[in-house]
């Protein structure tokens, strides 16, 4: 028993006591006793409706304790009280801190349920969405930001996945969308302002396309006198080496042109529109005919497993052909071997150009596919090629939902790998045409 | 009518019919502004490509509006709604009609973009389709968003834009009929233009439709053909 109650318990004993012996010694015992208990009855009764009126009425001023159990209940009492206030005043400031700072966040951040519901948003996602935080709670966010790819997305739910969108605020704006899992089956759509990325690449490659098609003109005269000189025989000889290496030079320009213009060309537009359906294997034999044709170079075998076909744009195909295969040819000496392979299975297709040539080093591999990169600076430019090539087979296989795998050791040999995804197969081909196998 | 009513159904079944519905719906929207969009960057960029490719995608559009409309059957059929949740199923029966008739208007715009990439281009690329463009793309947005936010306001808003869309699509045929006067040699061209600010106009209409069958889905009052100030005084 704690000490007040002690105390307490000892007081109304003495007290009891007291009336007793105050009767007793006027002969009437058990009246004292009673008048004695009626008067701590009547006292407490008091306290207690004191402190209930001013537990109500929250104002202390007026209630008198006294010593005693009731200013121990009114000391813990306040104590508790106004460590709860202090508690529930730190609870406040936390969660205006954190609501501060997730307001002053620049990227939109919008909390959603398992149904895509909206549970909350900070004030970025309205600026950048115009999702709006008291009328859209409980919509799902879906019904808001209406664009495909963000459905697409959110169906994926894939936090590696993004989405650019157009704002819903503001036709000039892009946002960049994120689907990352938060908490118990909850998501967090993360919506950042990536107009100035999308506009500098717009304009990297309106750049490249105009320039390209600026160059185009002067070329095809500079070429065209250069032909005329060729075949001039009033020329003094000692021009004919120096005519020759400028038709070559402006040659290479043109292809170089050529193959810019293609690239943005590619970029410009987003799957490939045309569909056709290409019988792979015909198109990998005249391709490898063309280049043993051209004699001297590697060994070209060609193994066509398969007798699926493609969907796609045919002439987009075949430049991815040809690039991957004249590749493979440049790059292995004389008695290497290429093959070229073409493969189905129920997860898709995989068209495969492998060579036995000098392989490339692991850390250019995540390069290879920019433009104008070079393993060897030095020496590649002999050999006819314009470094464009394998930027325009990724670009041409991401409009066919395909991609490129690159796996290659020095000295070895190098593998190239196209996979295309089972969409874009057509096993049975409505026309079936001779010489798939 | 809010949209948290729509949910205050004591079968948890039905309240996820009539949000999938809706979301699908939205969805549907979501498509048909994306091929507007589309459409009127093929017409201003001159990509005959991407004009063929609107064309090509607009049976997502038919595929879309033939499920929903299944959909809607089966919950008339087996739920028997009233009130709210009626107004709400025939509102959308509507709905994905016109939505149905902009994405065949965009596939029309997307031919006519491939035709005219295929000609002789104006200096201004065609600025006045653009704006007439961006106008009703906004109209179609604002409604659907009205749609989806239950927000009569903005539905109302809306049905007034139209008036707007009306008459620059009024300016637009004058000047082209400026053009046709001027070089005669010009009107196959001129035509072009013309047909595909019809069909934006079109789609300024379908917007509008779509505005008033959200207004009769929360007030229950029919605004169609009351002219803009009448409507206005029911809002008030």
């Amino acid at each position: 028993m704690i000490a007040s109650s002690r105390k307490y318990v000892i007081g109304l004993v003495v007290l009891l006591a007291a009336g007793a012996l105050i009767g007793w010694i006027y002969g009437e015992t058990f009246y004292g006793f009673l008048i004695a208990a009626l008067l701590a009855l009547i006292w407490q009764v008091r306290q207690l409706l004191m402190f209930n009126r001013a537990l109500h009425t929250g104002n202390f001023d007026t209630f008198r304790f006294g010593e005693g159990i009731w200013q121990q209940i009114y000391s813990r009492f306040s104590y508790e009280r106004d460590r709860g206030s202090r508690y529930k005043k730190l609870n406040r400031q936390v969660i205006k801190e954190i609501r501060r700072s997730t307001n002053a966040m620049p990227d939109g951040a919008v909390i959603l349920d398992e149904e895509n519901e909206i549970v909350f948003c900070n004030r970025a996602a309205k600026t950048h969405a115009g999702i709006k935080r008291k009328k859209d709670r409980g919509q799902r966010v879906d019904n808001i930001l209406r664009d495909p790819a963000l459905t697409r997305l959110l169906q994926a739910n894939d936090a590696t996945r993004t989405a650019d969108i157009v704002s819903p605020v503001s036709d000039e704006r892009w946002l960049n969308c994120r689907v990352v899992p938060y908490g118990i089956n909850q998501k967090l759509l993360l919506l950042r302002d990536v107009t100035e990325r999308i506009v500098l690449n717009r304009m990297r490659r309106d750049f490249v396309a105009n320039a390209s098609h600026e160059l185009r003109s002067p070329l095809t005269v500079v070429s065209g006198y250069l032909d005329a000189m060729a075949e001039d025989d009033t020329l003094s000889q000692s021009w004919g080496q120096p005519v020759r290496q400028m038709q070559e030079q402006a040659q290479r320009m043109t292809r170089i042109v050529a193959e810019l213009l293609e690239l943005s060309r590619l970029e410009g537009s987003g799957s490939a529109s045309i569909d056709e359906i290409i019988d792979v294997g015909a198109l990998l034999a005249s391709a490898c005919e063309a280049l043993r044709e051209q004699g001297d170079g590697p060994q070209l075998d060609l193994a066509i497993e398969s007798t699926a076909h493609l969907r796609g744009n045919i002439a987009e195909i075949e430049s991815v052909v040809v690039n991957l295969v004249s590749n493979a040819v440049r790059h292995t000496p004389a008695d290497g071997r290429v093959s070229v392979s073409w493969q189905s299975g129920p997860d898709g297709a995989q068209l495969v150009v492998t060579d036995t040539g000098e392989g490339i080093a692991a850390e250019y591999l995540p390069r290879l596919t920019e433009r104008f990169f070079r393993v060897d600076s030095g020496r590649a430019r002999e050999d006819g090629g314009v470094g464009l090539g394998l930027a325009i087979v990724k670009h041409v296989l991401g409009r066919h939902e395909a991609r490129l795998e690159i796996s290659s050791e020095l000295g070895v040999g190098s593998e190239f790998r196209c996979v295309f995804p089972p969409e874009r197969i057509v096993v049975d081909p409505p026309i079936p045409m001779a010489g798939g196998s | 009518m809010e949209a948290s009513d729509l949910t205050g159904h004591i079968s948890r079944r039905f309240n996820k019919d009539i949000e999938d519905l809706r979301s699908e719906v939205l969805t549907m929207g979501g498509v048909v502004e994306a091929q507007l969009a589309r459409a009127i960057a093929a017409i201003v960029s001159g990509d005959s490509e991407l004009g063929l490719k609107v064309a090509e995608d607009d049976y997502k559009v038919n595929d879309l509006e033939v499920s929903i409309d299944e959909e809607c059957s089966r919950i008339l059929a087996t739920r028997a709604p009233a009130a709210g949740d009626l107004r709400l199923i025939v509102a959308i029966i509507k709905t994905i009609t016109d939505l149905e008739r902009i994405g065949d208007e965009a596939e029309k715009i997307g031919f006519l973009a491939s035709k005219l990439a295929g000609m002789d281009r104006p200096s201004d690329s065609y600025r006045e389709l653009k704006t007439l463009g961006t106008h009703v793309s906004h109209m179609l947005r604002d409604a659907m968003n009205a749609f989806a936010r239950l927000d009569v306001d903005e539905a109302f808003e809306v049905v007034r834009e139209d008036e707007d869309v009306d008459q620059e699509y009024n300016s637009i045929q004058r000047q082209c009929i400026t053009f046709m006067m001027e070089d005669p040699r010009s009107i196959k061209r001129v035509m072009n233009v013309t047909w595909t600010a019809r069909s934006l106009e079109r789609i300024g209409d379908h917007a509008k439709n779509i505005a008033e069958y959200v207004i009769y889905m929360v007030r229950g009052r029919d605004v169609r053909h009351t002219g803009i100030s009448d409507a206005s005084e029911l809002n008030s």
